[in-house]
């Protein structure tokens, strides 16, 4: 586990939706500088932690804290505020606004932004992103790895302490996968924090420096990754056992 | 040269302006109830076109407006202007208290909610008649009442209107105006994005009745009754045709959308005057089609229209004029680049 300052912390997340019980007492703590990868079955939890730990589910149980302060059941814009920045499992663009707009909603909802200062570091985001050139696009004319790049730069936007990716690489072409992938790690140098959901294991484990794995609304392994893929726990329950 | 499409539009106000007077007292009329509608059609295509909220309460509101107005005259003896401004703050308090209640409903379950809102007021009009008098109508005080032609009524309409669309611009070109473009397009991503949606939403609900609140006061002052059938399910959706037909996503286009479905209806009248009947002859075929009744088949005539609008153009028929309009004086920009290009960077430099 990384040494660095404490972002975030979910003690004891309960979730329920009806009978099923999709996280069941889960501990999860962000530290600064973490590249956490997040992994487990469908149907293990992943996403609904995620939509707890970044206010879009409020939890049955257990609290969210950010920094120390308590934050779960309010809203998602509180979190954003925070510096807790998110994608979404399906790409959730404004499909009819274009690129530049899509990175300046993030942009110009901090305090004391403005038009040009908000302008200014969309474009350079996207010229990271490689998407500049489509800046009067709409969003909607992209493809899909565009779109997930396109996510992650209005996330950028809001220059957050850590960044909750769901399944980030899921049906992306294997080149802008790379991109994609080359990116996370450079902003991950640069000091940012990071929750990766994926199921492709391959790439999961080339950028994760911590690894987590959720089975059936569980926590069941938390590690240095080359640890974590041994552990018997972890196969059984990728064997279905 | 930038900016050709202002000049042309201050110039062709400054026109109407000027002209007005030359009007009959018919047409000034129409003209005076487009503009009412203008104000009603742009403040509805604010909630439904920008925030994607499709409220059926609208014209509720701009009873509401028009009845608290006279109300408060009646009981204080306010100045018009005074109680006007009051019947868009109570729109405002209502507006944003419905925005409130429905914060976690959208598409088809807001139309309903709204609609019964909508009902409930008509009702409540109708039933407390030793307050509102009922469906005999309440008498109004007149704005101009010492006028002899409709002129001033003309005048004080095209500043309202014009008035309420810069107030409207400038908030859809504001950064809020971004924010609400991002609730209508993902509410969940908005939030995520900082956006606070609960927060605008009920901004939204409050600014747009508070503007249906004005056209409703205005409304009150310039016809001398007011009756519950001002905010019934007809009216809405005279609104909604007229919003609709002209193109909901911009506010120009459903002042635009007000005016030619106003006018258009007025026309056809005329048509159906003298007999109400009206003969046709196809050239070709030798078919003669004989309408009786004529004046009934006006509105059909919309819901026809409606239709079209909704499955060939569905962003209303004055949009793409209006999309070249605003272009006008622009240079022309080369097409952006392929779109589904994959980055040229390579991935591993």
């Amino acid at each position: 586990m990384s040494a660095g300052q404490e972002l975030m912390r979910g003690e004891g997340i309960v979730k329920r939706f009806g009978g099923i019980v999709a996280n069941d007492e889960v501990d999860f703590v962000v530290t600064e500088g973490d590249l956490i990868g997040l992994i487990g079955p469908n149907g293990s939890g992943k996403t609904t932690l995620i939509n707890v730990l970044t206010g879009h589910l409020m939890p049955d149980g257990g609290e969210v804290l950010v920094r120390g302060e308590r934050v779960s059941g309010r809203p998602p814009h509180i979190y954003a505020a925070m510096g807790v920045a998110r994608t979404f499992q399906l790409t959730q663009l404004f499909s009819r606004m274009t690129v530049m707009e899509n990175m300046l909603v993030p942009g110009l909802t901090r305090p004391h932004s403005s038009w040009d200062e908000a302008a200014r570091r969309a474009r350079s985001y996207l010229e990271f992103l490689n998407l500049a050139h489509l800046e009067q696009l709409q969003a909607k004319n992209l493809s899909g790895g565009q779109q997930k790049l396109l996510e992650l730069g209005r996330c950028l936007m809001l220059e957050p302490k850590v960044l909750f990716l769901d399944e980030p690489f899921a049906g992306v072409h294997p080149r802008l996968r790379d991109e994609l992938i080359h990116r996370i790690e450079e902003l991950h140098r640069d000091g940012r924090t990071f929750v990766v959901v994926d199921h492709d294991m391959e790439s999961i484990l080339r950028i994760s420096r911590r690894l987590v794995v959720m089975a059936r609304g569980s926590k069941i392994a938390d590690g240095d990754p080359a640890a974590v893929r041994t552990d018997q726990t972890v196969i059984a329950a990728y064997a279905g056992l | 040269m930038k900016g050709l499409h202002i000049c042309i539009l201050l110039a062709v106000s400054a026109l109407v302006l000027f002209f007005a007077d030359g009007l009959s007292p018919y047409w000034m009329h129409v003209a005076i109830i487009a503009m009412y509608y203008g104000i009603l059609a742009a403040s509805w295509s604010l909630l439904a076109g920008y925030v994607g909220l499709f409220s059926l309460s609208h014209m509720a509101f701009a009873s509401i407006g028009a009845y608290t107005s006279q109300l408060l005259i009646n009981w204080y003896g306010i100045p018009i202007p005074l109680s006007m401004v009051a019947g868009i703050a109570m729109c405002c308090f209502v507006g944003g208290l419905i925005g409130w209640v429905c914060l976690r409903m959208s598409g088809p379950y807001l139309a309903i909610f709204t609609l019964g809102f909508s009902e409930i007021v008509r009702i409540a009009i109708a039933t407390e008649d030793q307050v509102t008098a009922g469906m005999a109508g309440l008498h109004t005080d007149l704005l101009f009442p010492s006028a002899a032609t409709r002129l001033p009524y003309f005048y004080t309409a095209f500043a309202l209107l014009a008035v309420s669309l810069v107030l409207m611009g400038l908030l859809v070109r504001s950064r809020w105006g971004l924010f609400l473009r991002a609730i209508r397009e993902d509410e969940q991503a908005a939030g995520a994005s900082g956006v606070a949606v609960a927060r605008f939403r009920i901004l939204a609900f409050a600014i747009a009745s508070g503007f249906a609140g004005l056209a409703g006061g205005f409304y009150a002052h310039y016809i001398p009754i007011i009756t519950p059938s001002m905010g019934d399910l007809d009216e809405m959706a005279k609104l909604l045709v007229m919003a609709v037909i002209g193109g909901m996503e911009l506010l120009p286009t459903a002042v635009g959308g007000a005016f030619f479905v106003e006018f258009l209806l007025e026309k056809l009248r005329d048509l159906a005057d003298g007999g109400g009947g009206v003969h046709w002859q196809v050239p070709v075929l030798g078919i003669d089609i004989e309408l009786h009744n004529f004046d009934q088949w006006r509105l059909p005539i919309f819901g026809v229209l409606l239709l079209l609008t909704m499955r060939f153009a569905r962003n209303g028929l004055i949009t793409p004029f209006w999309l070249h309009f605003m272009r006008l004086g622009e240079a022309r920009v080369s097409p952006p680049p392929a779109v589904r290009d994959l980055p040229q960077k390579d991935p591993g430099t």
